[in-house]
């Protein structure tokens, strides 16, 4: 890889946001990975921002400062007023226990980079190679989804899809365009105001966050 | 004026329903029936113009519909449907004045009416793919929350409109597919561009749209076995629905597989025609035997729909038939007489469904053994249900007969072929009308018999009383042309010839002469209706005039008592000892036991103090149509086990249901890797 200021910055913030996505598959504590995820928001805006500012792109630069408005800081704050009400409550027992957990997130982070092959041969610039981090980012976001019964943890999961699908398209284009940028944060945002809703419902009907709870409503 | 009168017609048919969804239920329904009337008299006019001059009436707007645009262009073909549509429709508004403060009053009924009028009026006009199937949907869809109406008294209701959703869907899906095929490969979407392409398409892209397009049409004209939600949604249906959905949208079916099969396609070989003629056949029998056993009015007149438009398959196979194998003048004549009779079905369906539900208001039942003496009782509504009934069997004078006759004819003269394939399907048709004309009969004389004549059976027959004026005159209005077509037959020959040329893209010459007495080019039939009238008239006055001579002659004849018509005499003590519809059927159902296979049920009680003595004796007799039990209620039990079994797939669990999208994820990405 290339050696340039940019290039090596480029490097560490994309590698900020995947390694901010395994680390949220080994904290247990729910406050810590709400944080871990509020890091990777920002991670991902100062993507945005170092494409924009190399590019002298000005609506990507704007682009980098919603992100890092939105993604840092408000869906943050967000999911922690809800877990103000339980700051103790941990992901105890996940379906599938840390160790293993991060295994398979080394195995989904080998399929990303053997999936996306054709593509980084595609594109040649430094962004290009970094494409499949984006992917892996999905993909353990995904997985973190299946294993994790706290609701809490489900939009966390959610959230690092969003991040991983927005980190592919910032490397894998020239540059999203503002209105899609908008669209696509509005919509997260709203997806997060829905699940915490129903998480607060979760707590107040039953007292724990669990998900698990939901099977009831079969039938 | 070319295409104002396309716009006014739009517009007004749009602006009666937005009166029927935003007014108050005082005027709502008046105001719908005024604006549905402009509408339909600016589509008649319209048509008008066509027929006359031959040449269609053209609109195109890019801007009514996103993406694709309108257009519109009404040939002469269109226009005798948007007659036949605008007249039925014209008949059913006024009746529904009347009609409306018997549960079709609500908003959502005064939107659907006005729209379900106008998208029949304007699908003939379509020109295009896309607009036709907009608004062949908006047909669909709008007759839909029709048939919906009563759903919340019926449960009943609610079935029929479940089958007809499904159908009327299943059939779009296949008109789509047809219509998108031709289109595709045409590179161009209006029907012109389709017509212009379709010689240079191969044999199976031709022969696949255009069986697609049977099916597709076949189920909304009621072709057996396309047929099984047509006797429940048009017998749920409420009056002015039911009547407007036989007596019109049914035509639109045959539309259809006109427009593909002879305008865009510009026919085909033998052997589509002979698949079109066997569907016929089919619906043709099955249509009129399940109406002669049936003992629900509305039921029996919709199994007589189905039976009607197989007679008009029948005609429409008989007429591409000849075309294919070279004898044009034959051709014309069976295209005409296919026309003449969809015209007349929907003048004679119309008035009966009309009638059938005024009786149904009057009374509160669609069951034949319990009605009786409602001639007495209803004298216009019962004189419209005769006259339709007389119709519908091709009785003379009535159009009915004038339509069965042409095809008669076109079907006979027709044999003169080489082609033994050619005789054989002429011989099956004319059996098969022969047969169905036979049943048809026996079913209105069970109607008219048992519902009109003898005896009320129940305390509500006993109780109707006539309908308000709105009901009979709009029911009246149909029985007269039924009366009018079938004496002057001419007045709507021309404009047919002319339909049937531009449908068929042949330049023959008119194929029907004369006035009074019709002459057929190149045959020997003749028909003189007007003359035949005149003779009934005067052999009833003969009969008539005799028979009061003998009565002032002969001592004999003052000891007769006059009886009611159907009544078994007058000795009988309760009107139970009469016969009933079921009896009435019971022979011809005994003869087809096998293809009808009712489910009868004999109970019989004894008295507790012997066995010798029986207190009761219940019998029920149901017969079930057996396409739906034999065709579709496997494929829904099929469909039904496969949802059993997927319901195993799901545990209610949130993570399952994402870890079944992250495997399809992965394993997607392994395949590509």
């Amino acid at each position: 890889m290339s050696s340039s200021p940019f290039a090596s910055l480029l490097e560490i913030a994309a590698g900020l946001v995947i390694v901010c996505a395994v680390v949220t598959l080994w904290r247990r504590s729910l406050s810590a990975i709400v944080k871990t995820l509020a890091v990777q928001g920002v991670a991902l805006g100062a993507v945005a921002l170092i494409l924009g500012l190399h590019q002298h792109d000005g609506v990507l630069v704007g682009v980098a400062c919603l992100i890092i408005a939105a993604k840092g800081a408000v869906i943050p704050t967000l999911l922690a007023r809800v877990l103000a009400r339980d700051p103790r409550s941990r992901e105890s027992t996940p379906l599938v226990n840390v160790p293993a957990s991060l295994v398979g997130a080394g195995a989904l982070t080998v399929l990303a980079y053997s999936a996306t092959r054709p593509v980084v041969a595609l594109v040649a610039t430094t962004a290009g190679q970094l494409i499949p981090l984006g992917l892996a980012t999905m993909l353990i976001g995904f997985f973190s989804m299946i294993v994790r019964r706290k609701a809490i943890s489900q939009i966390v999961g959610l959230l690092l899809v969003d991040n991983g699908i927005a980190l592919v398209a910032f490397l894998a284009t020239a540059g999203v365009p503002l209105l899609v940028e908008l669209g696509a944060s509005l919509d997260v945002l709203l997806v997060v105001v829905v699940l915490r809703v129903l998480a607060a419902q979760l707590w107040s009907r039953f007292g724990v966050f669990d998900l698990d709870q939901l099977r009831e409503l079969r039938d | 004026m070319s295409n104002v009168s396309l716009i006014a017609t739009a517009s007004a048919g749009l602006g009666a329903a937005i009166a029927g969804g935003a007014l108050p239920s005082k005027t709502r329904v008046a105001s719908a029936v005024l604006l549905t009337w402009v509408s339909c008299g600016a589509a008649l006019a319209g048509a008008a113009e066509v027929l006359h001059s031959g040449h269609p009436l053209e609109l195109q707007s890019a801007q009514l519909l996103p993406l694709t645009g309108v257009t519109l262009s009404l040939t002469p073909l269109g226009a005798v449907f948007v007659v036949t549509t605008a007249v039925v429709a014209m008949a059913s508004t006024l009746y529904w004045l009347g009609y409306a403060s018997h549960g079709l009053n609500s908003r959502t009924a005064s939107v659907a009416l006005p729209l379900f009028v106008t998208s029949m009026l304007m699908v003939p006009c379509a020109a295009s793919v896309s607009t036709f199937l907009v608004l062949w949907e908006l047909m669909a869809l709008s007759s839909l929350a029709l048939v919906l109406n009563d759903q919340a008294r019926r449960e009943e209701a609610r079935s029929a409109a479940q089958w007809y959703a499904v159908m009327t869907h299943v059939g779009a899906a296949a008109i789509l597919f047809a219509l998108v095929l031709l289109s595709a490969h045409a590179g161009g979407q209006t029907f012109a561009a389709i017509a212009a392409h379709a010689k240079h398409l191969s044999g199976a892209v031709r022969s696949t749209a255009f069986l697609l397009a049977v099916v597709g049409f076949g189920s909304k004209a009621g072709a057996v076995p396309f047929h099984v939600w047509l006797p429940k949604a048009h017998a749920e249906a409420p009056g002015p629905a039911s009547a407007l959905m036989s007596g019109a949208m049914v035509n639109l079916g045959i539309y259809g597989i006109v427009l593909v099969g002879d305008q865009l396609l510009g026919g085909g070989p033998a052997w589509w025609w002979l698949c079109v003629i066997a569907l016929g056949v089919a619906s043709a029998l099955f249509g009129a035997l399940y109406a002669a056993t049936s003992t629900d009015l509305k039921r029996l007149l919709a199994y007589s729909t189905a039976d009607n438009m197989g007679l008009v398959l029948i005609g429409l196979g008989a007429s591409g038939l000849f075309a294919a194998t070279g004898s044009h003048a034959t051709a014309a004549i069976a295209m005409v007489a296919t026309l003449l009779l969809l015209v007349n079905h929907s003048m004679f369906k119309g008035a009966l469904f009309l009638a059938a539900g005024s009786v149904q208001v009057a009374t509160g039942t669609r069951n034949l053994d319990r009605m009786g003496g409602l001639m007495r009782r209803m004298p216009v509504t019962g004189v419209v249900f005769l006259v339709g009934a007389l119709s519908v069997a091709a009785l003379p004078p009535l159009n009915g007969f004038v339509g069965e006759w042409l095809l008669f004819q076109g079907l006979l003269h027709g044999l003169p072929t080489t082609s033994t394939v050619v005789v054989f399907a002429v011989l099956v048709g004319v059996g098969a009308l022969a047969l169905t004309g036979g049943l048809t009969v026996a079913a209105f004389v069970k109607a008219v018999g048992i519902g009109f004549l003898g005896r009320p059976r129940s305390g509500e027959a006993a109780d109707a009383v006539e309908v308000p004026y709105s009901m009979r005159f709009g029911a009246g209005l149909l029985g007269a042309s039924c009366v009018v077509l079938g004496l002057l037959p001419m007045l709507v020959i021309p404009a047919l010839e002319r339909a049937a040329r531009s449908a068929t893209s042949s330049a023959a010459p008119s194929s029907v002469h004369g006035w009074v007495t019709l002459h057929l080019a190149g045959l020997h039939g003749v028909l003189a209706p007007v003359l035949l009238a005149a003779g009934l008239v005067a052999a009833i006055a003969i009969v008539a005039s005799l028979r009061r001579l003998a009565h002032r002659r002969s001592n004999k004849w003052r000891a007769l008592r006059p009886a009611e018509p159907w009544g078994s005499g007058r000795l009988l003590q309760t009107p139970r000892m009469q016969y009933t519809a079921t009896s009435f059927a019971e022979p011809l159902q005994r003869v087809f036991d096998d293809v009808i296979r009712p489910a009868r049920d004999l109970d019989v009680s004894h008295a507790m103090e012997s066995r010798y003595y029986i207190e009761r004796i219940s019998y029920r007799s149901t017969s079930d149509d057996i396409v739906e039990q034999n065709l579709y209620r496997p494929i829904i039990g099929a469909a039904n086990w496969w949802g059993e079994r997927a319901r195993s797939l799901q545990n209610g669990s949130v993570h399952r249901y994402l870890a079944y999208g992250l495997v399809a994820l992965v394993a997607i990405l392994v395949v590509i890797a």
